[in-house]
């Protein structure tokens, strides 16, 4: 990382109000983000009962019943597997399939490849929640509705576009004397991309894992709409189950959005840093 | 090698889009696509009935506040934050990175049913505000009592207690201060306290507002939420593109004597205007994209007036009677919008765009 500013005039002439408002400012922020979390946590230890009668109070006597109901009435014990299944299988798929491509791109000229290039970049501007009703209505021609392949196959095809467009860009930086040399000792295209190619892209793989795998297992809308039974459903589906006629069982529902809220939170708490990064590079110029 | 890639991609975005296109011209209700109930061209009867739906404008209406939260929003917030922490004017730089990015990370989902039950008519905001009601009119008791030196009945007190309980206390009783009298008498052997809280729920009128089931107002929720959840990541892609500048340039326009703002306006903005426009795009972008948040938050109630293209469109093809006509034609018209945004969002970064590499 560059050097950053050592010390600006701004600061120097802001003073100490200055200071304090801007401290006030983002501390404000920063508790609005964070007390909404701590709430819906505190809560999710309180009966209904409890709840009802004060919602901004600590827990008298935490129970974990919630945690028990709520894992059993949402299925969670079917749901988490198949949220594990389809975040760890996608974004393999999509770190796979992108190197694959990026390394043509990158290193393999042909006249094809230029066009089917620009129109994976086209698709980094075309989300994918739009094509929701039409995609619907293609499982169901194909006959993979309700299937675990349909939920992969769209995750991967929908991750594709930035991930070919990063890992493009990342494999244009690998020397082209390495591969070169390995084809004169005889290597053919795909054992130069097991050898040299993926080892070599582990960064490009890492922003891209972080990249996906927190949105994957958040995804809602595309997988509301690829499948109903709930044996192949994810946690996001479950936990919108707790809106409707079980909303005003608010203890359960706040265990439920606590189960489905930790993981991503512990996942968050040891990559931070990388994530960060990820989105830094993710959002890339259209 | 890179077939397998463009298959799927095909599968996932071109073919998608070639079905809505012929199904939005089709009369195809749903069924078997081939060899169910045959279907054929029907005339662009689907657009012609999106653009005279009412709800469609204000779906579309909904988008664009969004888009406009974004970029008035969430864009210069997510820009004052990270130069606060670039130019070291807070500490601790990554506490900061790391807390306003949390929301970014929870499912939507959550986020969604999380703010619905903190924005609900007996939710927290409306617990705090009628505690601190009920706090304000004990003090007021307390001092009335205390000034009439202790627990008393007189006529004095009653009326001040009368006072205090306005018109819609007061009419609750047909003879005010004897009835009161009345009610307080079994107070007598008991703590003030008793009185106080007796007192206070008899009279201090509970607030239930009601911020997302009023449709004149149940938008503002949803969008404050949208600025809620997603200033943490511009912050994390300007300070990102902040700390790209080289540090020198900077140091040496400040030995040359430019001020604070000088910086500002020729180095850092002219800097960062790729990073500007690439925020915007993704604005766009996201607005098109945001269904769960709305879905879980409101389900694009009350009445429909919080819905957005794709909730409008989603209720088109599955809730009643499906219109697959009707929601292919919506979902081709998000596509184009995204291509046209995206076009004139291109088109100002060529004019006004900056030397970002």
């Amino acid at each position: 990382m560059p050097e950053t500013l050592r010390d600006s005039a701004m600061k120097r002439t802001l003073g100490a109000l200055g200071k304090a408002s801007v401290y006030l400012v983002m501390g404000v922020f920063a508790l609005m983000t964070l007390y909404p979390i701590f709430w819906l946590i505190m809560n999710s230890f309180k009966t209904t009962r409890e709840f009802q009668l004060s919602q901004l109070a600590l827990p008298h006597a935490p129970t974990l019943k919630n945690y028990s109901e709520a894992w059993k009435m949402g299925d969670f014990g079917l749901l988490f597997p198949n949220s594990v299944l389809y975040t760890v299988g996608a974004t393999a798929g999509i770190i796979f399939f992108s190197l694959l491509a990026g390394f043509a791109f990158a290193k393999l000229r042909s006249r094809a490849t230029r066009p089917i290039y620009n129109s994976f970049i086209i698709g980094i501007l075309l989300t994918t929640q739009t094509l929701m009703i039409p995609l619907f209505l293609e499982v169901n021609l194909l006959g993979i509705y309700n299937t675990r392949l349909a939920v992969l196959l769209v995750y991967i095809g929908a991750g594709l576009p930035i991930g070919i467009y990063l890992s493009t860009e990342f494999i244009k930086a690998i020397p082209s004397a390495l591969i070169e040399s390995a084809r004169i000792d005889g290597a053919g295209f795909f054992k130069i991309f097991l050898k040299i190619i993926f080892p070599m892209s582990v960064p490009v793989a890492t922003t891209l894992a972080m990249l996906n795998i927190t949105s994957i297992w958040n995804e809602f809308a595309l997988i509301n709409i690829l499948v109903s039974k709930t044996e192949l459903k994810s946690l996001p589906l479950g936990i919108y189950k707790f809106s409707g006629s079980l909303s005003t069982d608010y203890g359960k529902q706040f265990a439920a959005l606590t189960i489905g809220m930790v993981p991503m939170l512990v996942f968050y708490l040891i990559f931070r840093k990388q994530i960060t990064k990820g989105v830094a590079a993710g959002a890339i110029k259209g | 090698m890179v077939t397998p890639a463009f298959a799927l991609y095909l599968l996932v975005m071109a073919f998608p889009i070639v079905l809505s296109i012929v199904l939005s011209v089709s009369n195809y209700s749903g069924g078997k696509m081939f060899g169910g109930d045959r279907w054929g061209f029907a005339g662009f009867g689907a657009y012609a009935r999106v653009f005279t739906d009412p709800w469609f404008w204000n779906a579309l209406k909904n988008n664009a506040y969004i888009v406009l939260i974004s970029v008035f929003g969430q864009l210069p917030l997510g820009f004052i934050f990270a130069y606060f922490i670039y130019a070291k004017i807070v500490r601790a730089p990554s506490f900061w990175q790391g807390v306003l990015y949390v929301p970014n990370i929870i499912s939507v989902i959550v986020v969604g049913l999380l703010w619905q039950s903190i924005f609900s008519p007996y939710g927290p905001i409306a617990e705090l505000i009628n505690s601190i009601r009920v706090g304000n009119f004990e003090a007021q008791l307390k001092a009335i009592f205390h000034a009439a030196g202790g627990f008393s009945l007189s006529d004095d007190v009653m009326k001040k207690i009368l006072d205090l309980a306005g018109p819609s206390g007061q009419s609750m009783f047909s003879n005010p201060v004897p009835e009161l009298r009345d009610l307080l008498t079994s107070f007598q052997n008991q703590p003030l306290s008793a009185v106080y809280s007796a007192l206070s729920n008899l009279f201090v009128q509970k607030w239930t507002p009601a911020f997302l089931t009023k449709s004149d107002i149940a938008m503002l929720p949803v969008l404050f939420v949208i600025l809620w959840m997603y200033t943490g990541m511009y912050l994390i892609l300007f300070l990102a593109n902040m700390q790209k500048i080289d540090a020198q340039i900077i140091e040496s326009a400040r030995i040359d004597g430019a001020t604070e703002g000088q910086v500002m306006r020729w180095i850092i903005l002219p800097s960062l205007s790729g990073t500007i426009v690439n925020s915007a795009i993704l604005a766009i972008s996201g607005s098109l994209s945001s269904f769960a948040l709305i879905f879980a938050m409101t389900g694009g109630g009350p009445s429909r007036v919080t819905e957005i293209l794709s909730i409008y469109m989603y209720n088109n093809a599955f809730l009643g009677s499906p219109n697959f006509p009707l929601a292919n034609a919506i979902s081709l018209i998000m596509v184009i919008i995204s291509f046209a945004l995206i076009a004139l969002t291109k088109m100002v970064e060529r004019r006004y765009g900056g030397k970002e590499d």
